[in-house]
């Protein structure tokens, strides 16, 4: 989110202008530098970057809390001193021992990950801080009965680098090594987070729950970023093992975690630039205070606190006014910032849906659910209901407060997956799917309680939803191959004419703005079109007019018959408004206590005794 | 196995009074947990501080060697001094670190509490040097009874404070919780805090007290280590804070009773398993338990699982 700010899309030239100076700040540095010490650190500052990014992606990127990270730079470090010392006579290759070290270590973070991304935050920071704790035992005790990993002591005197016959051992040529190692890492990293990748971890970061409803393949991408962020602190520690010529079990410590988590806290949790900054100023700074160990890890405990108090988004976090015009959005020539009824058809040749259809119901059958039921500890929240939708219907679910209603919507989106019953869309069974699987199958849903991610701008709320349509893999997005690019233009295209579907008044600048900032009524549309982007062709809309005033929600009646009208979509609401109810449904169906009492048209179920009597109680006798 | 069988009950014993610690320090994760739902990494800390106070009372109450004033009173005061100070120190980490967060996403609170620990395992060496302090046992309990012989067992008369201790201020907790007004506005806030808030209870304040009493009870706990272990150190709290943070998760964090049990069952189990396991491993062991009780029952060996609702 906010590493957008600096120069969201800059030019051409101004790109190779900054890609300009950054080669020549890489190739000058390491002979600008005063030889040794400060060589080092120089060199030491590239490794601490990667180090933090990988964490960034973890932490930042998907905001998982990854306790163990120091331990996965541990295990880079040892694989490659053993891979390539007299430890056990190997001696590979640099060009080998590399990435096989990087490899492993990704390949242990996913075995760690497949087992803990499902869990809690809480508990995943458990798993992994006692992994770390593991990892540090077996370091310090596995050189008996036999030596693995030295004990103590660690493994030392490593192989030299011999790249071409070239032995690489001055610390210039260390210093270019890592640097074009860290180079790679922040590209990579900015393009990741500026693709499908980026949107749907920061998606689960902010709400794991809606991030699976759009789409979002959450399970699988939670442990992607727990398996990159091994890769890259993997890949780190080999590189740092081969630059100290030596491995330790201190140098892969807890200080050595709460170290790295302050340069990605100080940079801002997901704020690549940040981050890199972070980095940088924290392995410089305490070079001033090197022979005060205590105080240097006192500084940093209390920088972790006073951050988190004061400035949790970090240092360079919203800074991005400094960089970008501000827009006003209430004083532009979009003029109010509400939703108008006159649907944009001039988009429309492009558009999600067919015009042009027949505008009412059609008879095939498109959902079906079969004899479901859902009880919670005893209470039955959905007992034994059936019932169909048909194509191109707007089907009303009414019913008292804790008649099943929102129950039976996360039972068809896959939120719960029903123990009991059957729910068939298009003639597929997607009853025990998960629910990114729903969404792709075709069915969208929105959320009476907003779930928007607050953080993002507008924009990209809608982009998540076109995660599922998209496929571009990490290769092709941090090489900008041309699957990426095609995507990308698509997924843009596709997000604002999902925005423009909901009318005029949230379109051009306010794309960037952040949906935690708009009035209750925009969220609810946003989540609409964040719906509609999906791809779906049958919504299920929990209680779209609530909070909104009368006209509101008679512009979101109204907005809700176009898409069916206009666009095709079949629709089934959850509405406590009966007005509403009236004027949309072509079918209504009554639940009470989970079961379906009454079902018909308006009229006819208006009348049943029992709903009268759900609705208004008993007639006295 | 007959050697195993003779030492049976010395390592009983020894669990026993490994498991009291255990079970203290335990509660002060489990009391937080409940009522923030926050891991307080800071708490391992809390109790090295606890050792640090009552070493510094030791120290100021003897003259070379020599106690000023009866020893019994001596080992109650440096108990309860220590827990006075890290009661205190409780409480300030909850005003300044925490409760800025009340409002923030639970990873801020994580890594607020993250900074505390290591602010807190850093400020001691930068402040008192980093040489461990000495508890002169010797000096506290007079030669004839320092020891007792049971049968084949050896029981000093240290352990049986630490144990004695333990247990009294467990069962005071536990009376505490179930008998007065103050443990029931601690059990509504655990539960629900917005209704509690709702009802008329000062969550924030039972928040503070939740603190005070878990932070006096590490803080016991770490005197109490000290005596049993005649020492203490700066980064003694990391490893204990992490067998305490264990023994509440085997309980079902949250859960104060089974933290108490969780840590009971963790000592035992670490000191039997000294008779299969080099003693170097017993600790990889324990943290092994820990991921496969997180990763299969989430919810503790006395938690209840909760179905979550959307």
């Amino acid at each position: 989110m906010e590493s957008h700010a600096i120069g969201a899309e800059p030019g051409r030239n101004q790109r190779l202008l900054l890609y300009g100076v950054a080669a020549a700040v890489l190739v000058l540095a390491p002979h600008l530098m005063p030889a040794g010490y400060w060589l080092r650190i120089y060199t030491m500052t590239g490794l601490y970057v990667m180090l933090a990014l990988g964490l960034n992606v973890v932490a930042g990127f998907a905001g998982l809390m990854d306790l163990g990270y120091a331990a996965f730079f541990g295990i880079g470090g040892y694989l490659f001193a053993i891979l390539s010392s007299a430890q056990f006579d190997i001696h590979l290759p640099f060009p080998f021992a590399l990435p096989l070290a990087a490899f492993a270590t990704m390949a242990v973070g996913f075995a760690l990950g497949s087992t803990s991304v499902r869990l809690k935050s809480d508990h995943l920071a458990i798993v992994t801080l006692a992994f770390a704790q593991v990892f540090r035992l077996l370091l310090v005790n596995l050189d008996r009965p036999i030596n693995i990993t030295g004990g103590v002591d660690g493994i030392y005197n490593l192989d030299p680098i011999r790249l071409l016959g070239f032995k690489l051992v001055s610390p210039v040529s260390y210093a270019y090594l890592i640097w074009i190692c860290a180079a790679l890492v922040i590209v990579g990293c900015f393009r990741l987070k500026r693709s499908r990748y980026g949107r749907g971890w920061e998606a689960i970061r902010e709400d794991e729950l809606a991030a699976e409803v759009v789409g979002v393949n959450t399970a699988v991408m939670k442990l992607k970023a727990f398996s990159a962020g091994a890769f890259i602190a993997g890949a780190t520690g080999a590189l740092f093992a081969s630059f100290q010529g030596s491995v330790s079990p201190n140098n892969f410590d807890f200080p050595q975690l709460v170290t790295v988590y302050c340069m990605v806290i100080l940079g801002g949790l997901g704020n690549v630039a940040g981050v890199v900054a972070g980095a940088i100023l924290l392995s410089i700074l305490p070079e001033f205070l090197r022979e005060y160990g205590a105080f240097r890890m006192m500084s940093y405990g209390l920088i972790l606190v006073v951050l988190m108090a004061l400035r949790p988004q970090g240092i360079m976090g919203s800074l991005g006014f400094l960089f970008r015009a501000e827009k006003r959005p209430d004083n532009d020539e979009a003029g109010p910032l509400r939703t108008s009824t006159e649907l944009c058809y001039r988009k429309k040749e492009s558009g999600s849906g067919k015009r042009g259809e027949t505008r009412g119901p059609g008879n095939q059958v498109v959902l079906e659910v079969n004899e479901v039921t859902q009880n919670f500890g005893g209470i039955v929240a959905v007992d034994h209901l059936s019932f169909h939708v048909r194509e191109r219907e707007i089907l009303s679910i009414i019913g008292p407060n804790g008649a099943g209603k929102t129950t039976l919507f996360n039972l068809i989106a896959g939120i719960y997956p029903p123990p009991f019953g059957t729910i068939f869309y298009d003639g597929k069974r997607i009853s025990g799917l998960k629910p990114h699987r729903i969404v792709r199958a075709g069915i969208a849903r929105t959320f009476q309680s907003l779930k928007l991610f607050n953080a993002m701008t507008v924009l990209d709320n809608i982009k998540v939803a076109l995660f599922c349509r998209t496929k571009a893999d990490p290769l092709s997005i941090m090489l900008h191959l041309p699957l990426f690019k095609r995507e990308e233009n698509e997924t843009q295209q596709k997000a604002e004419e999902a925005l423009t579907l909901i009318g005029t008044g949230l379109t051009g600048c306010r794309f960037a703005l952040e949906a935690a900032s708009l009035a209750h009524a925009d969220r609810r549309r946003i989540e609409i079109a964040r719906a509609l982007a999906t791809g779906a062709r049958l919504l299920l809309l929990d209680e779209p007019s609530a909070g909104m005033n009368p006209q509101e929600a008679e512009e979101i009646t109204q907005f809700i018959r176009q898409l069916r009208d206009a666009y095709g979509y079949t629709i089934v609401v959850i509405e406590h408004k009966l007005d509403v109810v009236k004027s949309i449904s072509d079918r209504v169906i009554v639940l009470d206590c989970g079961r379906k009492i009454a079902e018909g048209s308006y009229d006819e179920v208006a009348e049943d005794p029992r709903v009268v009597e759900v609705y208004l109680g008993r007639k006295r006798h | 196995m007959d050697v195993y069988l003779e030492q049976l009950p010395q390592q009983l014993v020894n669990g026993l009074t490994l498991g009291g610690l255990y079970a203290l320090i335990a509660v002060g994760y489990a009391m937080v947990y409940g009522v923030l739902t926050m891991l307080n990494f800071a708490h391992g800390e809390i109790y090295m501080i606890g050792g640090f106070a009552g070493w510094w009372t030791l120290n100021l109450l003897t003259r070379n060697n020599e106690p000023l004033i009866n020893t019994a009173v001596l080992i109650v005061f440096m108990i309860v001094i220590a827990m006075m100070v890290t009661a205190c120190l409780g409480t300030v980490v909850e005003r300044l670190a925490y409760r800025p967060l009340r409002k923030s996403p639970r990873i801020n609170l994580l890594l607020s509490a993250l900074g505390v620990s290591m602010f807190l395992q850093n400020a001691v060496p930068a402040s008192q040097g980093a040489k461990p302090r000495f508890f002169f046992s010797s000096v506290l309990i007079p030669e004839s009874i320092r020891l007792f012989h049971v049968g084949s067992m050896v029981i000093s008369f240290m352990r049986i404070v630490v144990v004695a201790t333990a247990f009294l201020l467990m069962a005071l907790l536990v009376v505490m919780i179930k008998k007065t007004r103050m443990g029931k506005a601690m059990r509504a806030t655990a539960q629900d805090r917005e209704a509690a808030d709702l009802m008329g209870i000062d969550t924030d304040r039972i928040i503070v007290f939740v603190f005070l009493i878990g932070s006096a009870l590490g803080g016991a706990a770490g005197t109490l280590a000290g005596l049993l272990f005649t020492q203490v150190d700066y980064y003694f709290g990391l490893q204990a804070g992490l067998k305490g943070f264990t023994a509440a998760v085997l309980g079902g964090i949250g859960n104060v009773f089974g933290a108490m049990l969780g840590g009971i069952i963790l000592g035992l189990l670490e000191s039997l398993a000294v008779n299969f396991f080099p003693a170097t491993y017993k600790d990889v062991a324990a943290f092994v338990v820990l991921i496969l009780v997180v990763i299969f029952r989430p919810w503790g060996l006395m938690g209840k699982r909760v179905p979550e609702k959307v």
